[in-house]
């Protein structure tokens, strides 16, 4: 469960290669124990953010704090502090699961004794004991995945940051990581998790962040950025029974705005209806049912859907491009 | 036909895109013109005789020898092995295309490029004939001819390493390997000792003409190889041709009979391990290895550098069954080398031995240390493995030290084996220990600094395949280059140029040390030790340079 201890602080976080702009003045904060999904198009700026928080890069400007460890003074710390799984594995020939374990709880400077008992451990909280003698480089990505968690795992990081974990994993495989990470979120650690399969993380992730064009477009829980990014909320409303629905679904597209989408659904004796209303005037339709005597059972938001939140925030990013480009070969213009 | 064409296309089109073969055209085109700006007449005294055409003449086909051994092997071993990683040669196994169109497609491709690199020493050669004493046909001609075919031979060496390889790495290693073996070590055990008589001095002269470098002196009316008074007596060219060509056809053969999709059928380990089974079948293995393989590690040790051991388990003979048999080989052959040369002892002397072994730790040093040394932070780079090291709190000092430890520790092992025969020296003639104990200076010299010139160039490039070209290529021009100065000694290189130039090979001074025939006029000791010491502090400096950059946060 996550705590109101932040563990993860970001603070105007900014990365420039030349004139590009990798991260633009991004700031977030993250309790212990939460999962974050970290989203975004191609080229976002996530793996830029995760390289300057495992201490792989240097911001431009900005800072980056992990329990407390600035991720660009104080790396030795952070470095025991945070757990990293990069989008690729990074094998080594010719060793074997528990070898490979046992070469990075060394680097990690733990007891040979101690070391031994982690591996197993880790090993049996990723599923993978049956794998400890098979070598690395002959195990699919799945195994791999599973061993390179077991890696992150392996020195008791508080904040563990997985990149593409779920990436290129089968349905099952993929259902056996959910598992372990929301394992690892309940054994109270905090999350950051990247991934392109919008599903898998609205199933695990407590907060939801996305980036776009280097910035940070909505953060919050899954509703909240839902909410925030999506013109529209989905309403439904279920009555009692089903006599006189069209009637209903008639009042109720009568008190929302005109382009609103209602629809009816007699089998499950449902209104859907796609609005953009804010909360009072939803309150004000749900006092006017009642009021009418419509027999309402449920009046419920749906959860948004994080797809259509990544689709605009992406498109906000590339129309804000097209805008900035426009200006520039303006000011180009007035130049000549 | 059509199906040869395709990837003959598709092969050269990406040869020819690539920059690196740029850059390889235009150093030896760069090379080669040097050689005719060098040898320029400045005077306008008329040569009438030609001897300053042919100098040149000498001078471009050696640049294209040297650039063949270096160059050639590259591309086609790597190229299937490419293919089999990226899964592309599924896809040409499954197409309709027979497999030798695949094959000759790729060799052609090749080929092509070979036209290319000779070619780029065409205005130089236009040169040396212009200069005059040249004939079109018996000698330019000729030349090119036979160079064609000792590529032919390398590219088919390198296409059919490519087959059993499984990496780019070892595809190299093995290619430059087999090339080294075929072409640079039959000639040089005949080169150190010419004219002798026994049954062993005339099987080395008849072995030494599986190398192409035998022809190719005949060819330049260099009949002696040393220059020492050794006259061919055989047709060199001819019974090289010979050789070639049975090697062309029959590497063909088996290459086309491999490229099937037997390469692709690569079963996964189950992970065999013994600690799970009877205590009688353990109790056995570890009689039968000393060391059994399929035991379970029981982690590393406290105060051992984890990287050190990593490196070990990592390499595919670096574990310790194989260490154990790499080092009993080693020393049975120095036994054997020993025993050999020291019944003819009374004749040839005790330098006799001391060189072929020299000769031999050195080709072994050569031969491995790139293997060790080049892919120990590109190959770390290229298969992601260095970011998780980055973000280890291990420190760039901690890490560069592992690794360069792991291949010391190999390099002294492979050192120490073949002492054996330096022991037997110093019994047979106990006045040598002073030598020896040179010799053995030499011999670390040139041992650091293979290892250092391997691993300053891994931490320059990204990728392992391109490192271990580079390192192999600067270490045979180091070790093999400088001795072909050597071999020149008389003509058309003056004394001061090849002491100078020996000087920079600790291999000569170690042969210089050991008072090995053509060695003893030179004065190589203490500078040669100087020139190395000097070199190995600077790539040190410049391994840890570039360590503490690549560790460091972008």
């Amino acid at each position: 469960m996550a705590s109101a201890e932040p563990v993860v602080e970001i603070h105007e976080l900014s990365k420039h290669y030349g004139e590009f702009v990798a991260l633009d003045k991004l700031s977030l904060t993250l309790n212990r124990g939460s999962i974050l999904g970290f989203i975004g198009p191609n080229g976002a700026g996530k793996t830029t953010t995760i390289r300057i928080l495992v201490g792989l890069s240097r911001p431009t400007s900005g800072y980056a704090k992990i329990a407390g460890a600035d991720c660009v003074n104080e790396l030795a710390k952070v470095r025991r502090l945070v757990g990293y799984m990069p989008d690729k594995f990074g094998s080594y020939d010719n060793m074997r699961v528990r070898e490979y374990l046992d070469f990075f709880g060394a680097a990690f400077g733990i007891p040979r004794k101690e070391r031994q008992r982690r591996i197993s451990e880790v090993l049996d909280l990723t599923n993978a004991v049956w794998m400890q003698d098979r070598y690395v480089e002959s195990l699919s990505h799945g195994m791999q995945q599973r061993v390179g968690i077991a890696r992150t795992l392996l020195h008791k990081p508080e904040v563990l940051i997985l990149d593409e974990p779920a990436n290129g994993l089968d349905p099952e495989a993929r259902i056996e990581m959910r598992t372990i990470l929301l394992r690892l979120a309940a054994e109270g650690r905090t999350l950051i998790v990247t991934s392109h399969i919008l599903p898998e993380l609205s199933r695990i992730c407590d907060q939801v962040a996305i980036v776009a064009g280097g910035r940070l477009r909505a953060m919050g829980t899954l509703q909240e950025v839902t909410r925030e990014l999506s013109q529209r909320r989905t309403i439904e409303i279920q009555l009692l029974t089903g006599d006189g629905i069209q009637n209903v679904a008639a009042r109720v597209r009568t008190a929302l705005e005109s382009d609103a989408e209602v629809t009816v659904s007699e089998a499950e004796t449902i209104i859907r209806c796609r609005t953009s209303a804010n909360d009072e005037k939803l309150g004000d339709l749900l006092r006017q049912m009642i009021t009418s005597g419509d027999r309402v059972g449920q009046f419920r938001e749906v959860a948004g859907d994080l797809e259509e939140a990544f689709v605009t925030a992406a498109r906000e990013a590339e129309a804000e491009r097209n805008a900035q480009a426009a200006s520039r070969r303006d000011v180009a213009e007035v130049a000549k | 036909m059509n199906g040869i064409g395709v990837i003959l296309g598709r092969e050269l089109l990406a040869l020819l895109r690539s920059g690196r073969v740029l850059a390889i055209l235009l150093v030896i085109s760069v090379v080669a013109s040097l050689v005719v700006l060098l040898k320029w007449p400045t005077t306008a005294i008329v040569d009438l005789d030609g001897a300053r055409g042919r100098e040149v003449f000498r001078w471009v086909t050696y640049a294209m020898l040297a650039a063949a051994i270096l160059v050639v092997p590259v591309f086609p071993s790597t190229l299937l092995v490419r293919e089999v990683r990226r899964r592309t040669l599924e896809l040409l196994l499954n197409s309709p295309l027979p497999r030798s169109s695949i094959y000759f497609g790729k060799l052609f491709a090749m080929l092509g490029f070979v036209v290319l690199l000779l070619s780029t020493t065409l205005p130089a050669m236009a040169c040396a004939y212009l200069m005059g004493g040249l004939s079109l046909s018996s000698d330019v001609l000729r030349m090119y001819g036979f160079m064609m075919i000792v590529c032919t031979q390398l590219t088919v060496i390198g296409l059919l390493v490519g087959t059993w390889c499984r990496n780019t790495e070892s595809a190299l290693r093995w290619s430059y390997g087999v090339t080294f073996a075929l072409t640079i070590v039959p000639w040089f055990p005949d080169a150190l000792f010419p004219g002798g008589t026994s049954p062993l001095a005339r099987g080395l002269q008849v072995l030494k003409l599986i190398s192409p470098i035998p022809g190719l002196l005949q060819m330049l009316n260099q009949n002696s190889l040393s220059g020492t008074g050794l006259m061919e007596s055989r047709d060199a060219v001819f019974w090289y041709l010979c050789f070639a060509m049975t090697f062309i056809l029959v590497g063909t053969i088996v290459c086309i009979r491999r490229l099937s999709h037997s390469l692709l059928d690569q079963s996964r380990s189950q992970g065999y391990i013994t600690d799970d089974q009877d205590s009688w079948i353990q109790a056995s293995r570890r009689v039968l290895y000393l060391v059994d393989p399929q035991r379970r590690s029981r982690g590393i040790p406290p105060f051992i550098n984890p990287v050190m051991v990593k490196e070990f388990q990592c390499r595919q003979f670096g574990r310790m069954h194989w260490l154990l048999r790499l080092v009993a080989g080693c020393a049975v052959l120095s036994l054997l080398l020993t025993l050999a040369s020291a019944r003819g002892t009374e004749s040839r002397g005790v330098e006799y031995t001391g060189a072929l072994i020299i000769v031999l730790q050195v080709s072994l040093i050569v031969l491995l240390t790139p293997g060790l040394a080049a892919g120990m932070i590109a190959g770390e780079i290229e298969g992601g493995s260095w970011n998780l090291l980055r973000a280890t709190p291990l420190g760039p000092a901690r890490i560069l030290f592992g690794k360069l430890v792991s291949v010391i520790l190999t390099l002294a092992l492979l050192l120490c084996a073949t002492l054996p025969g330096y022991a037997v020296i110093m019994l047979i003639k106990p006045i040598l220990q002073p030598q020896v104990i040179q010799v053995l200076g030499c011999l670390v010299a040139s041992a650091v600094l293979a290892m250092l010139i391997s691993a300053a160039v891994s931490s320059l490039f990204r990728s392992t395949a391109i490192a271990t070209t580079v390192a192999y290529g600067v270490l045979i021009s180091l070790f093999g280059g400088t001795m072909l100065v050597w071999v020149n000694r008389d003509a058309p290189f003056g004394y001061a140029m090849v002491e100078n130039t020996l000087r920079l090979n600790p291999m000569a001074a170690a042969l210089n040390a050991m008072q090995a025939e053509g060695f003893t006029a030179y004065n190589l000791i203490p500078s040669a030790w100087w020139i190395a010491g000097i070199s190995s502090s600077l790539l040190l400096v410049l391994l840890f340079v570039q360590t503490l950059r690549l560790t460091r946060p972008d």
